[in-house]
C-alpha cells in the first residue's frame, strides 16, 4: 500500500529538486545534469507505478497530513489525474533532456541552474494543480505556476521577453484574482473549500444563494479563460510562448495551458455539477461558441505570422478551441475527446516546438520564409516537424486525426452539426499554414542552391526526445485506445 | 560547412549507357517470369470458367499446383502483406539507393514483382468469395480489409502497370534528381493505392486514400520547378479538401447509420431524410476530385504534365482510377437495398441511387466533352494526354452513372466502366511512356516541333500506334471492347430510363470521334512527316524501356483479341458479387458478342468522323484556340479562394493582431462584465 | 432608509466590489506599468478584504484558546479564511516584488515604463 503516499512523494521530490539543483550544479557543474535527469526519472517511475496501481486498484482520495478534508488539503488520485501527471512528467523529462544542450544556446551560463530549478517548480505547480481536490490549494499552485512560467520567460534576457513576461504576469494575476474571488464566493455559499464537499452542498446552495454561485462562475470563467487562453483572452499567449526559450515553449504550450483546462473541467463538472451548468444555465453552449471562434481565428492569425514560434503559439490558440469545443458539448464523448486532445495536442505541439527549436539552434532561422530547403539540412528534425504538422492538419495515422474524428462524432452525437463545418474549416486553415512549411522544407532548394542531404548536425540529446515524441504521436494515432481506455474510465467522474 | 555540400551538377544530357548491367538482367528475368506466370494465370482463370468454384478442376489436374492453391487459400492476410511490402520496401529502397543506384532499382522492380505475385495469389480465394482480414484496435475501430473481385481487378491492373513502370523508370529517371526520394514515395504511393483498393470499410479506405494523396504529392512536385510546385499546390489543396469532404461524408454516414462497412444501406439512408443527399454529395465531391470530374478536374492537367513521366503514367493509369473506384464502391454498397430483400423491394429505395446516377451520367458526359475539346487544343504532348485522361475518366464516370441510375439493371454500366478502367490504365500508361521516351531523346514536348521519329525509334512508334488504336477503340484492340460496352450502357440508360439520355449517346459518339482526331494528331505530328534536322543524331529506342512498353502493348492486343476472356473470367464474377440482376447478366453479358456488325460499323463512322475533324481542324487552324481567362478555372475559382483565405488572413492579422494584444485588459473587463450581467440576469 | 440599511448591512461586499472596480480601472486606464501593478494590488486587497469578512461571525471572538481560568465558550469567527488570506498576501507580495523587478528591467532596456510608448517602440 506504499503507493498511497506516492502523490506527496512526487511533489516533495520535485520540490527537493528545485531547491538543491542550483547548489549541486554549482558544485558539480555539468555533471549536475545527471542528477536532474535522475530526479525526473524517479518521479516519472513513481507516477508510472501510481498510474498502474490506480488502474488496477481503483482511484482514491489522499488526505495530506491526515487532516480531515474539510479543513485540510485533499488530493484526488483518479485515473485521469494520474495519467496527466505521468504525461506531464514524461514530456518534461523528454524536454529537459532536449534542453540540456539547447539551453546553453539560449540563456547565460550562470542562469542555467536557476532555469532547471524553475522547471522543477513549474512541475510542482502542474502536478499540484492536477492532484489537488481543494480550491484554495488550486489557487496557490496556480500562482506558483504563473510565477515560474513568467520567470522562465524572462530568464532569456531580451527586450521582448521582459515585456512578454510582464504582460503574462499582469494578466495571470488578474486571472488569479478573479479565480480567488470566485473561490471566496463559493466558500461563502457552501462553507467548504474541498471540491467533493462543496459539490455535495451545491444543490442546497443553489436554492439559497444563486447569486453567489453565478457571480463566482462569472469570475472563474473570466479568470480561467485567461489562464487557458480562450480566444479573445489569449492575448498573452503568442508573446509569451514565442519569446520563451524553446524547450520551455514546448512545456508552456504543451502542458501548462492544459493543466488549467483540467481545472476548468473540475470547476464546471465536479464542483458546480452538470445539473446547474447544463440544466439551469447552459454555460456549455457559450463555451462552445467561444471555442468555435477561437478555432477559426487562431488559425487565421497563425496564417498571418512570419515567425515560426509565434505561428505555433497561435496554432495553440486554435487547438485549445478544439479542447473547449469538446467541453462545450458536455457529453461523455465530448469530454473524452477534450481529454484525449489534451494529450494529443501536448505531444504534437511539443514536437513542433522542439523541432522548430532545433532549427533555430542550428541555423538561427526563425522566419517561416527562410525555411526553404531546411529539410535537406536537417532531415530528421523536419521529419519530426512534418509528422506533428500533419497530425495538426488531421492526416490519418497521427494522433490529431483521432482527436478530430472523435470530436466530429461527439459534435454530431449532441446534435450540433454546424460545429462540424467549423472543425473542417479549421482543419483546412491548419493545412494552409502548415503545408507550405513542409513543402518549402523538402521541395525547395536551400539558399546556397545545394540539395544534398546532410546530417542534422544537432546533439543527440536533442534528436532523441524529438524522435520519441514523434513515435508517440504515431503510436497514439494508430492505437488511440491506449489513452482512450484510461479516459473512458475517468470521464464518469466528471459527469 | 556549406562547401561540403557543393557538388558538380549532373550533366542532364549525358548519354545513357546501353550496356547490359545487373539491373537489365534482373528486369529481363522478371519480365520473362511475369509473362510465364501471367500465362499460367490466364490458363487457370480460363479453366475456371464462369462462376465461383470452377477452379477446383485445377487441383485435380496438377497435384503440386493444387497443394499450392490450398496453401494460399488458407492465408487470409495476403492483402495486408501486399500493402506492407511496398510500405516497408520504400524506405529500404531509399536507404539502399544511397549506396548503389543499380541495386536500388533492382530492389524496386523485385519488390513490385513480389507484390504483383501476391496479388495474383489472391485469386483462388477471391474466386470463391472474398478475402476478409481484420486488424483490431487500430484507429479505435480496427482496420478492415476485403478483397472481392472488383478489388482484385483493380489491384491486378495496378500491379501490372506498376511493374512495367518500375522497369521503365530507371532509364527515364537519369534526367531527374532525387531518385532515392522518388522511389521511396512511389513505393509508398503503391502501398496507399493497394490499401485503398483492399479496404473493407470506408474508414480504412479513407486512411489509405489520404496517404495516397499526400505521397503522390511528392511525385507531382518531384522536380521542384516553379510549375510543378504550383501544380503540386493545386493538387494537394484540392486533395486535402476532397479528403475532408469524404471524411465529412463518413462521419455523417456513421452517425446516421451506425456502420462503416460496405454493406447495402439504402433502407437506413432512406430514413435519414435530406441528409442522405448531403452524404452523397460529400462522397461524390471527395472522390470526384481524384477522379477528375468536371468542375474538380483543374489539378489534373497541371499535375500530370509536370510530374516525371513514370509518375504521370501512374497518376493517369491508376491513381485517378482510385477516385472512380471509390465511387464504384459507394454506389455498389451504400445506395443499394439489401440483396436479401430484393424480392419484395420497395422501389423508393433505389431513388437516391437513381438521382445520383442521372447526375453522374451528365457530369461524365460533360467531363468527356470538355476533356476532349481541351485535348484538341493542346500542343504539349503530356498535357494533351492529361486532358485525354480527363475525357476517358468521363467515360468511366458515365458508366458508373449508368450503373447507379439503372439500379439492378446497371450491370452493363458497371462492367463497362470497370473494363474501361483496366483498359485505360494499360493504354494511357503506355502513351505516357511513349511521350516520356520521346522527351528523353529530343528534350521536346511540343508535338508540332517534332516529326518523323518513326525512323529513329520504330519500336516506340509501333507501340504508340497500338496504344492509339486502343484508346480510339479500333476493333481488335482493348479500347473497343470497353467502349462498345459503355455505348451499350448509355443506350440502355435511355431505353430503361429517361429519353433525354439519347443526347448523351450523341455526345458519346462525338467525343469518341474527337479522341480519334487527337490521336491522329499525336501520331501524325510526332512519328510521321519530316524529321527535323537537329534530331538526326539522337539515340533510338532503349532496351529496358522498350521491354516495359512491350509488356503493356502485348496486354492491349491480347485483351483486344479476346475481350470475352477478361469479361467472363473477372468482370462478370465481379458484377455477380453485387446486387445486379442475374438474369440480366446471363442474357446480355455472358459470352457477349463484341464483334457484331452494329458496333463495328459505329466505330467505322466514328473513325471517319474523326478524320473529318482532323482535316477541318488543321485546315482552319481550330487546334490553337486559346481560352479566354475566365474560362480557366484556376483564375476564376482557385486563385480567388486562395486569395480570400490567405490575403484576408494576413490582412486580419495585420490589422487586428496588435490591437487585440494591446486591448487585453479591456477585453478581460468586457468579458467579465458581460458574463456577470448575463449570469445574474438568468435568475 | 431601507436602502441605506441594506448598504450598511453589506458594507463589506460593497467595499470589496468598489475596491475591485477601482483596481481594475487603474489597470485598465493607466499606461504606466507601475500604476498597473498598484491597480493589481488594490484588486488583490479587495479580494482579501472580502474573504476575511466572509469568515466573520457577528459577536464572535478571536479564535484563540482562552486561558484555563476563563475558557472561551462563546462563538468565534472562522479562522480558515484568515489563514488563507495570509497565504494570499504572501503570494501577492511576491508577485508585486517580481513585477517591480521586471519593471526595472523593462526600464533598463526600453528607457520608459509607459506601456503605449513601449508598444510603439516594438511596432517599429
Amino acid at each position: 500500500m506504499a503507493y498511497l503516499q506516492f502523490p506527496l512523494f512526487i511533489l516533495f521530490i520535485l520540490l527537493l529538486g528545485a531547491v538543491i539543483t542550483p547548489l549541486l550544479m554549482k558544485r558539480f557543474n555539468k555533471k549536475g545534469q545527471y542528477f536532474i535527469i535522475s530526479i525526473l526519472m524517479v518521479s516519472l517511475s513513481l507516477s508510472g507505478y501510481l498510474l498502474f496501481q490506480v488502474m488496477t486498484q481503483g482511484s482514491y482520495m489522499y488526505n495530506v497530513g491526515n487532516w480531515s478534508p474539510t479543513i485540510g488539503i485533499q488530493f484526488s488520485i483518479d485515473e485521469f489525474s494520474t495519467m496527466m501527471v505521468f504525461f506531464i512528467l514524461l514530456m518534461t523529462t523528454l524536454v529537459v533532456i532536449y534542453s540540456l544542450r539547447d539551453i546553453e544556446h539560449e540563456i547565460l551560463p550562470m542562469q542555467i541552474p536557476v532555469y532547471y530549478s524553475l522547471i522543477f517548480l513549474l512541475l510542482v505547480g502542474m502536478v499540484g494543480i492536477t492532484f489537488t481536490n481543494d480550491l484554495f490549494n488550486t489557487y496557490v499552485f496556480m500562482e506558483i505556476l504563473a510565477m515560474t512560467s513568467c520567470a522562465i520567460i524572462s530568464i532569456k534576457r531580451k527586450k521582448a521577453n521582459f515585456m512578454a513576461a510582464f504582460k503574462y504576469l499582469m494578466l495571470n494575476t488578474l486571472a488569479s484574482i478573479s479565480f480567488l474571488f470566485g473561490v471566496t464566493l463559493l466558500y461563502m455559499a457552501t462553507g467548504y473549500l474541498n471540491i467533493t464537499e462543496m459539490s455535495k452542498q451545491m444543490v442546497v446552495a443553489w436554492e439559497l444563494y444563486p447569486t453567489n454561485i453565478l457571480l463566482a462562475l462569472g469570475f472563474m470563467a473570466a479568470g480561467l479563460g485567461i489562464k487557458a487562453a480562450v480566444f479573445p483572452l489569449h492575448t498573452w499567449l503568442p508573446d509569451a510562448h514565442s519569446s520563451a526559450p524553446t524547450p520551455s515553449s514546448a512545456l508552456l504550450s504543451g502542458l501548462v495551458v492544459k493543466v488549467y483546462i483540467f481545472v476548468t473541467m473540475k470547476v464546471l463538472f465536479r464542483l458546480v455539477g452538470t445539473s446547474i451548468i447544463i440544466g439551469n444555465l447552459g454555460i456549455h453552449n457559450y463555451i462552445a461558441y467561444f471555442a468555435a471562434v477561437g478555432m477559426i481565428m487562431g488559425s487565421v492569425f497563425a496564417i498571418g505570422q512570419k515567425d515560426i514560434k509565434r505561428m505555433l503559439a497561435y496554432s495553440s490558440v486554435a487547438q485549445l478551441g478544439y479542447i473547449f469545443l469538446g467541453i462545450g458539448m458536455a457529453t461523455t464523448q465530448g469530454l473524452s475527446v477534450s481529454l484525449f486532445h489534451v494529450v494529443s495536442h501536448g505531444l504534437m505541439k511539443s514536437a513542433l516546438f522542439l523541432s522548430a527549436g532545433a532549427v533555430i539552434y542550428k541555423t538561427e532561422k526563425r522566419k517561416i520564409s527562410d525555411l526553404s530547403g531546411i529539410g535537406y539540412e536537417m532531415p530528421l528534425t523536419m521529419i519530426v516537424f512534418s509528422i506533428a504538422a500533419l497530425g495538426m492538419i488531421g492526416i490519418p495515422g497521427m494522433s490529431g486525426f483521432m482527436s478530430k474524428w472523435y470530436l466530429a462524432l461527439a459534435v454530431l452525437e449532441s446534435g450540433q452539426p454546424l460545429y462540424l463545418i467549423v472543425i473542417l474549416l479549421s482543419s483546412f486553415l491548419n493545412a494552409v499554414y502548415y503545408l507550405p512549411i513542409i513543402v518549402a522544407a523538402f521541395l525547395k532548394p536551400r539558399e546556397d542552391g545545394s540539395e544534398e542531404m546532410t546530417r542534422d548536425g544537432i546533439p543527440r540529446t536533442m534528436t532523441m526526445p524529438m524522435v520519441i515524441i514523434a513515435g508517440l504521436i504515431i503510436l497514439v494515432g494508430i492505437f488511440p485506445q491506449i489513452i482512450m481506455n484510461i479516459i473512458e474510465r475517468a470521464v464518469p467522474t466528471f459527469l | 560547412m556549406k562547401d561540403l555540400n557543393r557538388k558538380p551538377k549532373e550533366n542532364f544530357l549525358q548519354r545513357i549507357p546501353e550496356s547490359l548491367d545487373s539491373f537489365c538482367v534482373n528486369c529481363i528475368l522478371v519480365f520473362i517470369l511475369t509473362i510465364f506466370l501471367v500465362g499460367i494465370f490466364i490458363f487457370i482463370t480460363m479453366a475456371s470458367g464462369i462462376g465461383p468454384g470452377g477452379n477446383l478442376i485445377f487441383d485435380a489436374k496438377f497435384s503440386i499446383a493444387g497443394t499450392f492453391v490450398n496453401l494460399i487459400n488458407n492465408i487470409p492476410y495476403l492483402p495486408f502483406i501486399a500493402i506492407l511490402i511496398p510500405l516497408i520496401g520504400g524506405p529500404i529502397e531509399a536507404y539502399i539507393g544511397r549506396k548503389s543506384e543499380t541495386l536500388r532499382d533492382s530492389t524496386v522492380v523485385n519488390s513490385t514483382f513480389v507484390t504483383f505475385l501476391i496479388i495474383l495469389a489472391m485469386y483462388p480465394q477471391v474466386a470463391e468469395g472474398s478475402i476478409d482480414y481484420f486488424i483490431p484496435g487500430v484507429f479505435g475501430v480496427g482496420l478492415y480489409f476485403t478483397v472481392d473481385m472488383l478489388g482484385f481487378i483493380m489491384a491486378m491492373t495496378a500491379g501490372i502497370l506498376w511493374l512495367m513502370v518500375t522497369i521503365y523508370t530507371r532509364d527515364y529517371m537519369k534526367i531527374e534528381r532525387h531518385r532515392n526520394r522518388f522511389s521511396l514515395w512511389m513505393a509508398v504511393t503503391f502501398g496507399g493505392i493497394l490499401g485503398t483498393i483492399f479496404a473493407g470499410d470506408i474508414l480504412t479506405m479513407f486512411l489509405f486514400f489520404e496517404m495516397m494523396t499526400l505521397t503522390s504529392y511528392m511525385l507531382v512536385a518531384h522536380n521542384q520547378s516553379k510549375e510543378s510546385m504550383l501544380a503540386g499546390n493545386n493538387y494537394i489543396y484540392m486533395g486535402v479538401a476532397g479528403g475532408l469532404s469524404i471524411l465529412l461524408g463518413i462521419i455523417l454516414l456513421y452517425v446516421y447509420t451506425g456502420t462503416l462497412q460496405f454493406v447495402p444501406l439504402a433502407a437506413e439512408l432512406n430514413e435519414a431524410g435530406w441528409i442522405k443527399y448531403v452524404i452523397t454529395l460529400f462522397f461524390v465531391l471527395g472522390f470526384g476530385v481524384k477522379a477528375g470530374m468536371l468542375p474538380l478536374h483543374i489539378w489534373l492537367p497541371k499535375a500530370h504534365p509536370v510530374a516525371p513521366t513514370p509518375a504521370s503514367a501512374l497518376l493517369s493509369g491508376i491513381l485517378i482510377k482510385v477516385g472512380a473506384f471509390g465511387l464504384l464502391r459507394i454506389i455498389t454498397s451504400f445506395f443499394v437495398p439489401d440483396i436479401s430483400s430484393l424480392g419484395e423491394l420497395d422501389p423508393t429505395l433505389w431513388s437516391v441511387s437513381e438521382n445520383l446516377g442521372a447526375v453522374i451520367i451528365w457530369v461524365g458526359i460533360a467531363t468527356m466533352t470538355v476533356g476532349v475539346f481541351m485535348a484538341l487544343q493542346q500542343s504539349h504532348m503530356k498535357k494533351m494526354l492529361a486532358y485525354h485522361s480527363i475525357s476517358q475518366m468521363g467515360y468511366i464516370v458515365m458508366g458508373i452513372g449508368v450503373a447507379a441510375y439503372l439500379g439492378d439493371y446497371g450491370a452493363m454500366g458497371f462492367t463497362g466502366s470497370v473494363y474501361h478502367i483496366v483498359n485505360h490504365a494499360l493504354f494511357k500508361g503506355l502513351l505516357f511512356m511513349v511521350a516520356g521516351l520521346v522527351y528523353l531523346r529530343t528534350k521536346e514536348q511540343d508535338m508540332y516541333k517534332l516529326g518523323g521519329l518513326w525512323r529513329k525509334m520504330p519500336f516506340t512508334a509501333l507501340v504508340c500506334l497500338i496504344a492509339a488504336l486502343g484508346i480510339t477503340g479500333m476493333p481488335g484492340f482493348n479500347g473497343f471492347a470497353s467502349k462498345s460496352m459503355l455505348h451499350h450502357a448509355i443506350i440502355e440508360a435511355y431505353e430503361y430510363g429517361h429519353s433525354s439520355f439519347r443526347y448523351a449517346e450523341v455526345m458519346f459518339t462525338i467525343v469518341s470521334a474527337g479522341t480519334v482526331c487527337s490521336f491522329i494528331k499525336l501520331f501524325g505530328y510526332v512519328f510521321l512527316g519530316k524529321l527535323p534536322e537537329k534530331y538526326e543524331k539522337i539515340d533510338g529506342d532503349n532496351g529496358m524501356m522498350d521491354m516495359a512498353m512491350a509488356g503493356l502493348a502485348i496486354l492491349i492486343v491480347a485483351i483486344g483479341q479476346a475481350p470475352n476472356y477478361f469479361l467472363n473470367a473477372f468482370l462478370i464474377p465481379a458484377a455477380r458479387q453485387f446486387v445486379y440482376d442475374p438474369y440480366f447478366i446471363n442474357n446480355y453479358l455472358v459470352d457477349m458478342n463484341f464483334f457484331n456488325y452494329a458496333d463495328i460499323s459505329i466505330m467505322f463512322w466514328i473513325y471517319l468522323f474523326g478524320f473529318g475533324i482532323f482535316f477541318i481542324g488543321s485546315r482552319y487552324h481550330l487546334f490553337h484556340l486559346t481560352m479566354p481567362d475566365w474560362m480557366d478555372v484556376e483564375t476564376t475559382l482557385y486563385r480567388p479562394i486562395y486569395n480570400l483565405v490567405y490575403k484576408n488572413a494576413i490582412k486580419i492579422t495585420d490589422r487586428y493582431e496588435m490591437t487585440i494584444i494591446k486591448e487585453d485588459v479591456i477585453i478581460y473587463t468586457v468579458i467579465l462584465t458581460v458574463a456577470l450581467i448575463i449570469l445574474t440576469r438568468i435568475i | 432608509m431601507d436602502f441605506f440599511e441594506m448598504i450598511i448591512d453589506r458594507i463589506n461586499y460593497f467595499g470589496a466590489a468598489t475596491l475591485f472596480v477601482i483596481g481594475l480601472y487603474t489597470v485598465l486606464t493607466h499606461p504606466n506599468l507601475l500604476k498597473k501593478v498598484i491597480g493589481l494590488n488594490i484588486m488583490e486587497t479587495a479580494v482579501f478584504l472580502f474573504m476575511v469578512s466572509v469568515g466573520y461571525v457577528s459577536g464572535g471572538n478571536a479564535p484563540i484558546l482562552g486561558t484555563v481560568k476563563e475558557p472561551i465558550t462563546a462563538s468565534y469567527v472562522n479562522p480558515l479564511p484568515t489563514a488563507m488570506i495570509l497565504t494570499g498576501i504572501v503570494v501577492a507580495v511576491s508577485i508585486t516584488a517580481y513585477a517591480l523587478s521586471l519593471i526595472i528591467k523593462i526600464y533598463e532596456v526600453y528607457g520608459t515604463v509607459e506601456l503605449d510608448e513601449i508598444l510603439e517602440m516594438r511596432g517599429e
